[in-house]
């Protein structure tokens, strides 16, 4: 790593005019045990730099596998014969959107920002790993005579990083990301249903198992999967819902974070124009950092994005206002604001976007049993599945438990649940946010033409939202 | 790179394998080099050129299992990689059901490359998509291009194995997408895109133009969009939502994997009428110039053309070579491999086609009725139960003959039982990203949930 900042600064002194360059190794591996059997074991290596260019108002990029000075130095040359290609047509934009002919300075990273649990994971064996996603695929199966299947997948990344920009940003950091999913299935007359729990973390395996242990993990996807077997469905219409920290991470994600990354607001999208404005109860403070706030080992956790840029906490939503959106360098220019460290490119050969990092609610100060006991009639969600959002703020997600509540109570579990809403409808109808908080998209992939890590969670909130379900 | 040499790299890498202890070995090899302009905010925002070679390698040690994949262009790394491959296989658990394919005959798909494609540059693709741009403008200035590219690629696969297969394919795609929304005052509506995609270069203006039309038309028809209604009734599923929704479902529940590991209701069904006799859904690898088509699958098995559904029937599952020996009595590879160098043999489909059906996709749904049309489907879908519940997009509820936009409408049932629901396949078919060719279907009795 130090070795690739040292090469990508000799170039970058060599260079003319903006130049942006990144160096990004990236070595996964995979385990794959479903129904008894180890079905993938796999390592992935890869390794290479991505340049940009930024000129006459065109950005040009261009990728190499080859990490040695000449061939970085024809990528560089290639990124300027497309920023020239691009720079002819920039003015095809739209009159609102002139080209921005030049970045402003702003500050920039410089220094080796390493996180932990690199050894620690590197040190354990593929003996060790494949034991322990054999035991929990087998602990499944072994949990009931209903479990007709289970799976067990780990997976982890390692990055090894280093960008160098000719106006000085000199950063290196390197950082692993473990994951761990567990499948339950289960089956009685003919029908079938799943349990699934995931979690994933930037760090070493305390940082994995955090909130619960694998063993403990298996048992919920077992339960979850036998439990639903026997449940009905919901009666769809407009609901109160209480979400666990896992929903309203997806709900803070999908439905809020897309809609402040400030290529989306430029585009058009239901937040423009809406800094300084009520977009959610008092209750709401949203925020999205490249650290880990609360505690240790959010998924999505990035010391410095990939412009360069330190990547800190923002502030969306503050006590209801909307106060910020996400930039890049060029959108916080354009914006005439400060970048927020959300640059992010998933390989080498990507070019960086507006991507979030860990987005989540502040906590409260209530009660969880509070907040139910004070709920007359709704549901209690808990397990995302898949999650989308619109331009519109409309968003649906996939649940996997919904708890009836009925008179203060917790009742019976129903399947097939869908949450749907408007972002800042529902988030205006929160009345209650509890004291608890969780990550809980760390197993996550936020998808956005390339793939992104990235972590979510939050307190519980009560608030009303539709809910897909039968008529 | 020549394709020759594309295979070169692969035998090296098995010959490399055999001598660090690997009873058998599979290599294959991808080289890819790609031109492209991407759109941001309605304008031309960064030019892209690359280039990359990766491999995968897959060795069997004593009924073990490992893989590794890696874009190393070093020999002297080479090695190292499939060291690790082996030590990786070392450490796994046997499986007997683990092997690699016999060779069999692969014969070319005519149509998948172009030398023109081959010679765009980066100018090419910047003009194309200001191009592009300005249609849309021209078209609708209510229409938002949020983000979008055009692209030329050209790439190169290759496969040997230590039992005899050795195949390589040169191809190249053209691709231009488009997607975002239109805005009037202060109402955004929701997300729609579209694209043109081919293996030609000549003609690739007009798909554009084809596809922008498409993209504005339904990016627009989403204005005005207010609140449903909650019933019980008829509903008809757009090409795309065929595509998009219904179609994934099905193809993952004849999945050999899915079957064997419990998680398909198809599993018994071989054989048996699964849906409406109206439905014939066919996976086809080998349509000239398709952009899902392909001369040979991940493990280098001759792809075909084969009916899943026949008329309602459960006609086949679909095998890669590790499920057909897991399902032994002589079962065979159906040419299903899917994946790339950068992952290990998965089994999936091709593109998917659906049989035309009989009724003018104007007439499926009667004045009299209360309907809704699904444009888009965005939602869950588990795939083991069949259960979905999610959104409709680029909705409209018809009712006693008008047609208006609604939004916050849900659906939800089980796609298994939908498939036994449908009462009339449209006689007009779309192409949906080269990856299908569908009609619209009707079903009846589905739930409609409205906020």
């Amino acid at each position: 790593m130090i070795a690739a900042l040292e090469l990508l600064r000799e170039i970058a002194a060599r260079q003319d005019g903006f130049v942006e360059i990144r160096y990004h190794a990236k070595t996964s591996r995979s385990l794959g045990v479903d129904k008894g059997k180890v079905e993938r074991s796999q390592v992935r290596h890869r390794k290479g730099v991505g340049v940009r260019v930024f000129a006459g108002g065109g950005w040009g990029f261009a990728s190499t596998g080859q990490v040695d000075a000449v061939s970085i130095e024809r990528a560089i040359q290639l990124a300027r014969t497309a920023a020239k290609a691009c720079a002819g047509h920039s003015s095809a934009g739209s009159a609102k959107h002139p080209p921005l002919m030049s970045l402003p300075a702003c500050t920039l990273a410089r220094g080796i920002f390493d996180q932990p649990g690199l050894e620690e994971i590197a040190a354990r064996s593929l003996e060790e790993k494949i034991a322990m996603a054999t035991n929990l695929e087998a602990h499944m199966r072994g949990a009931s005579s209903t479990i007709r299947s289970a799976s067990c997948t780990y997976n982890e990344i390692f990055e090894d990083k280093a960008i160098v920009t000719t106006d000085g940003a000199e950063a290196a950091f390197r950082l692993v990301r473990p994951e761990l999913r567990v499948q339950a299935v289960a089956e009685k007359d003919g029908q079938l249903s799943t349990g699934n729990e995931a979690v994933g973390a930037t760090g070493g395996w305390d940082c994995l198992f955090h909130s619960a242990a694998g063993e403990a993990l298996a048992e919920r996807a077992a339960k979850t999967a036998q439990d639903l077997l026997g449940a009905g469905h919901a009666e769809g219409g407009r609901s109160v819902v209480i979400l666990a920290p896992s929903i309203v991470g997806l709900l803070v994600h999908e439905a809020i974070g897309h809609t402040v990354e400030a290529d989306f607001v430029q585009a058009g999208s239901v937040a423009a124009g809406k800094i300084g404005h009520r977009v959610a109860s008092d209750l709401v403070t949203l925020c999205d950092s490249g650290g880990s706030e609360h505690y240790l080992g959010a998924g999505g956790t990035i010391p410095v994005d990939d412009e360069g840029v330190p990547a800190s906490r923002t502030t969306i939503i503050k006590d209801g206002i909307l106060v910020s959106y996400l930039h890049s360098r060029e959108s916080a220019a354009r914006f005439g604001v400060a970048p927020t460290g959300n640059a992010r490119a998933w390989e080498y050969s990507d070019q960086p976007l507006i991507r979030m990092r860990n987005t989540y609610l502040e906590p409260g100060s209530q009660d969880l049993d509070e907040i139910i006991a004070n709920t007359r009639d709704g549901y209690l969600l808990d397990g995302p599945r898949n999650g989308q959002a619109d331009a519109t703020g409309e968003f649906m997600f996939g649940v996997q438990e919904a708890w009836r509540i009925r008179d203060g109570k917790l009742g019976e579990l129903v399947r097939g649940v869908t949450l749907s809403g408007i972002a800042f409808e529902v988030l205006q109808s929160v009345d209650a946010v509890s004291r608890d908080f969780r990550w809980d998209l760390g197993a996550g992939y936020c998808g956005k033409g390339q793939p992104a890590k990235v972590d979510a969670g939050g307190p519980y909130i009560r608030c009303r939202a539709l809910l897909g379900g039968e008529q | 790179m020549k394709d020759r040499n594309l295979l070169d790299l692969c035998s090296t890498l098995v010959e490399l394998a055999r001598k660090a202890g690997a009873d058998h070995a599979e290599a294959t090899a991808s080289w890819e080099r790609a031109v492209e302009t991407h759109l941001e905010n309605g304008a031309v925002h960064t030019v892209q050129s690359r280039e990359e070679t990766i491999y995968g390698l897959r060795v069997m040690v004593g009924g073990s299992q490992g893989f590794v994949t890696a874009n190393d262009s070093e020999p002297e790394v080479f090695a190292k990689r499939v060291a690790e491959a082996v030590a990786c296989a070392r450490v796994t658990p046997k499986d007997a059901w683990v092997g690699l394919p016999d060779p069999e005959a692969v014969t070319k798909v005519s149509g998948l490359y172009d030398a023109d494609v081959a010679e765009v540059g980066v100018d090419e693709t910047a003009q194309l998509a200001a191009t592009m741009l300005a249609h849309i403008r021209d078209l609708d200035s209510r229409v938002r291009v949020d983000s979008g590219s055009v692209s030329a690629t050209v790439s190169m696969t290759a496969l040997a194995s230590t039992t005899g297969v050795a195949v390589s394919q040169i191809s190249t795609l053209m691709d231009a997408s488009a997607f975002g929304m239109a805005v009037s005052g202060d109402e955004v509506a929701s997300f729609d895109y579209d694209n043109a995609i081919s293996r030609r270069r000549r003609g690739f203006e007009e798909e554009i133009s084809a596809a922008c039309d498409r993209f504005v038309t339904k990016c627009a028809a989403g204005l005005g969009a207010t609140a449903g209604l909650s019933f019980r009734g008829p509903i008809v599923l757009s090409p795309d939502a065929v595509a998009e929704f219904l179609l994934p479902a099905l193809i993952d529940a004849v999945c050999a994997d899915n079957v064997r590991k419990g998680r398909s209701p198809l599993a018994e069904r071989l054989g048996q009428r699964v849906a409406t006799s109206l439905l014939t859904v066919w996976d086809d690898g080998r349509v000239p110039g398709g952009v899902s088509s392909s001369a040979f699958d991940r493990e280098g098995m001759p792809t075909r053309r084969r009916a899943v559904l026949s008329n309602g029937l459960l006609q086949t599952f679909l095998f890669n070579h590790y499920e057909a020996r897991a399902k032994g009595n002589g079962t065979r590879s159906t040419g299903n491999a899917t994946g790339s160098a950068a992952s290990l043999p998965t089994v999936g489909s091709h593109r998917l086609e659906v049989d035309p059906g009989t009724t003018a996709m104007a007439d499926m749904i009667a004045r009299s009725e209360r309907a809704v049309w699904v444009g888009r489907y965005s939602g869950a879908t588990n795939p083991v139960t069949g259960e979905f519940s999610g959104v409709v997009k680029n909705g409209f509820l018809i009712e006693n003959g008008v047609r208006r936009p609604v939004r916050e409408v849900l659906i939800a049932g089980n796609v298994f039982e939908l498939l036994n629901q449908i009462s009339a396949v449209s006689r007009e078919r779309h192409d949906v990203g080269g990856q299908a060719l569908v009609p619209a279907l009707r079903a009846e009795d589905v739930s409609v949930t409205a906020g």
